[in-house]
């Protein structure tokens, strides 16, 4: 099982990616989302990552949602929330009347932990594509998906740059620190252009790159145009555990679909059925 | 019939006003072999490009006059069909190769001509015999050395069976061992399957005797389109506009010794000891317990073949990557706990890619964002800009935007931006890439007259033997991340053995 996981076929992943995107959108209590991260982390266990790429998604999680939880804490402003803790008085010179106070809302946590698990599922599942699909599949499972030849070679174009551009972002950050640059400096307007120049060599890069790559494929007669009807040396075929699992991540977000628009006349005086009370307090509770 | 007919061929890129190419006439006849060389921005990749049809199907701009191959004109029939008859090898093998395993990214081409999969397995053989790479099927491209990707390049045009094969200065990453595999399997395609090769490059020496015409182009223009046997005889035109000429320096062999220096310095600037490195997902070394001592003022070469740990040992001495093991000491305090903006003024770096290092809107203010984040006095910054400015030759260029530059001149501009810091060690990553000689010694004559007037350090790394007796007191030869020799330019040079092992023999 373990085996045949990590070689889920390309377009299962994209839509697996699909079916995710639209279920981390509609569902909104805790559990259901941290039912959804956890299958997404269980997802990216079986693709066998590296070590490496443990320690970046790790950094990039615990970022991301300490960010979100700190910043909808304290940015949260609707009705009602509760005081947890009073950063700045309001009694406080300048800041503190300037900006009425600052403070740590209970309800804001809660809103930046529901916020975090929905960008963080995204994520993981975003890099379990990116680092369990080659680009040459991704290019024939989107053909395959029926997207525009242009789109999909874009798409895998960006993924295929993702190693080169962070290697050569390395570069000009390190060559820059090399003369004298201090990116962590009192001088945010200096700091600001710094990291805005940073991206000039950066970006000249990629153009560069991606302008190269453009005509080595189109000197091999690739066209966007005719990108679907290409031939394939390997055939990519979905099998049973393909079916199964879109099947059930379809059969999934139908449901919860179901299940929030009928939750949805109901808290709207649209249509209440009494039979349907248990489901009501399902949506609510679970959903 | 003519496979390659160039009838008054003129082209004009967008928003610029001067033509890139101008008036090229030229006929090529079936299995000739054709080197096509001139400056840095003469036109050389452009007509490449006009003559396998991404110009103008895949550019826009003006182009008249017009390019038949086989009597087609292919302005006219669409890339796929040209691409069966015309290919071309780009210069970065990195930057064209589009798939993860070598027999994935032959079969691309195959793939997209709608070739049936027996027929693609079938040519995927073929043209991995023909680079010498047979049994790499299943290879992974990341995995493989620059010599080896440049061949899997290769081999994925080749794939395609086309009757003319045009390469873009292919050999300008590679080292001496994989530049002569590439030329000898170019040389093969033309003699044994008559397939007509146009290869451009600055390295005229190593493909002169290749080929059997020669085309020379400046500003747009063919100064010279000539038999070999006749192209060389009056070389001036070549030495004129600075291109490289066939057997007329002096050969390494025959290089006179320099006077001596000391290897084994009492009050090293720089002392490496013992260091190791490993890269994350290697299992392997780059850099394996390379101990060696600088002194203030020496010109060293770091020499060896692609992969063999050069670039590094650069980063590793810049800081900026740290040892596994061992540690480096720049004058007299090791450099390991430092910042890396605590470096800025002992160590500077320009990197193979010099454009990665341009990151001003004007070449003044390149030059000035060293020293200013010295936090120099407004008068001292001042002077040190302008001497930097008048002393790399860029004073009228000041102004000018960096990416607005030719590539020599952008590789002035980050020497220039690096040196005007005055670091006591200076680090050259590959200066040769690119670059044709003009612009070469220009920048090279410049820097090392910098550095012994102001008596500071020069280490480069390179494949070039040539540059290495021309300018470097003292040569670091590596191999599969080891230095196996540490002494002068003569002495490594002499030792045949040597150059053997560090694939530097050509």
């Amino acid at each position: 099982m373990a085996i045949r996981s990590t070689k889920l076929e390309s377009r299962t992943k994209i839509l697996i990616m699909m079916v995710c995107g639209c279920l981390v959108i509609l569902l909104d209590s805790p559990t259901a989302l941290l039912t959804c991260f956890l299958a997404s982390l269980v997802l990216i266990a079986i693709s066998k990552p590296t070590l490496r790429q443990i320690r970046l998604l790790f950094i990039f999680l615990i970022f991301t949602t300490w960010g979100l939880i700190y910043s909808q804490g304290m940015f949260y402003n609707a009705f009602p929330r509760t005081v947890l803790i009073t950063l700045v008085p309001v009694e406080f010179p300048f800041i503190g009347e300037w900006t009425g106070g600052i403070r740590i809302y209970r309800e804001g946590l809660f809103h930046g932990i529901i916020q975090s698990l929905r960008f963080n599922t995204t994520l993981v599942i975003g890099c379990y594509i990116v680092w369990s699909t080659q680009p040459r599949d991704l290019l024939l499972a989107l053909g395959q998906l029926r997207v525009p030849g242009a789109l999909a070679f874009m798409v895998t174009t960006a993924l295929h740059f993702i190693p080169v551009i962070a290697g050569e972002a390395v570069a000009v950050i390190r060559s820059q620190r090399l003369r004298g640059f201090r990116y962590l400096q009192f001088n945010l307007f200096a700091t600001v252009r710094g990291v805005i120049n940073s991206f000039r060599p950066i970006l000249a890069g990629n153009i560069r790159h991606a302008t190269n790559l453009g005509e080595s494929v189109e000197s091999r007669g690739f066209s966007p145009d005719t990108a679907t009807q290409r031939t394939s040396l390997r055939t990519s075929q979905m099998d049973k555990w393909d079916y199964c699992l879109i099947a059930l991540l379809s059969f999934c977000l139908i449901c919860i679909i179901g299940l929030k628009v009928l939750y949805f006349c109901y808290a709207n005086g649209i249509y209440y059925g009494s039979w349907l009370r248990g489901v009501y307090t399902f949506t609510r509770e679970v959903l | 019939m003519v496979p390659i007919q160039i009838e008054n061929l003129s082209y004009t890129y967008p928003s610029r006003e001067i033509p890139t190419l101008h008036g090229i006439n030229a006929e090529v006849s079936p299995s000739d072999f054709v080197l096509l060389t001139g400056p840095t921005g003469c036109g050389k990749t452009t007509l490449l490009r006009a003559m396998n049809g991404l110009i103008p199907h895949a550019s826009s701009g003006t182009l008249t006059g017009s390019v038949r191959i086989n009597d087609e004109n292919v302005a006219f029939q669409p890339l796929a069909v040209t691409c069966q008859q015309v290919a071309l090898l780009f210069q970065n093998p990195d930057d064209q190769l589009f798939c993860t395993l070598v027999e994935d990214e032959i079969a691309f081409g195959l793939e997209n001509l709608c070739f049936p999969p027996e027929k693609i397995k079938e040519r995927i053989t073929l043209a991995l015999e023909q680079v010498g790479l047979t049994g790499f099927e299943d290879r992974r491209i990341a995995e493989l050395s620059g010599g080896e990707k440049q061949r899997v390049a290769l081999a994925s045009i080749c794939a395609m069976q086309p009757k003319v094969l045009l390469l873009d200065e292919p050999t300008s990453h590679l080292d001496p061992r994989a530049t002569w595999d590439i030329l000898n399997i170019v040389k093969q395609l033309n003699t044994e399957i008559g397939i007509t090769v146009v290869l451009t490059t600055h390295r005229v020496k190593e493909v002169a005797p290749l080929c059997n015409l020669v085309w020379l182009m400046n500003d747009g223009e063919f100064c010279l389109n000539l038999p070999k046997t006749e192209a060389f005889q009056d070389t001036s035109i070549f030495r004129n506009l600075g291109v490289e000429v066939p057997d007329t320096d002096s050969p390494p062999s025959s290089v006179h010794p320099k006077p001596s220096i000391n290897t084994t310095p009492h009050h090293p600037l720089l002392s490496v000891k013992d260091i190791s490195f490993c890269y994350p997902n290697s299992d392997e070394n780059a850099v394996k317990t390379i101990s060696c001592e600088v002194s203030r003022g020496e010109i060293i070469a770091i020499m060896g073949a692609n992969g063999s740990g050069k670039t590094t040992l650069l980063h590793l001495i810049g800081g900026l990557l740290q040892p596994s093991s061992g540690q480096i000491i720049i004058d007299g305090k090791t450099s390991k706990r430092k910042k890396l903006h605590q470096l800025a003024g002992k160590v500077g770096i320009v990197f193979q890619n010099p454009d990665l290092l341009l990151q001003a809107e004007t070449v003044k203010s390149e030059v000035e964002f060293g020293p200013k984040n010295l936090k120099l006095k407004p008068d001292i910054l001042q002077t040190v800009v302008v001497d930097t400015l008048a002393q790399f030759r860029l004073t009228n260029f000041a102004e000018e935007a960096p990416y607005s530059l030719s590539r020599g001149q952008r590789q002035r501009v980050a020497v220039a931006a690096t040196f005007s810091l005055h670091p006591d060690i200076f680090l050259l990553d590959e200066p040769t890439t690119g670059q044709d000689a003009q612009h070469l010694q220009l920048m090279m004559d410049e820097l090392c007259d910098q550095i012994r007037q102001e008596n500071k350090t020069l280490i480069f790394a390179t494949h070039n033997t040539e540059l290495t007796l021309k300018y470097a007191d003292r040569v670091f030869v590596l191999s599969e991340g080891e230095l196996i020799f540490d002494g002068t330019p003569y002495a490594a040079f002499s030792n045949k053995e040597l150059l053997e092992n560090a694939s530097l023999a050509f």
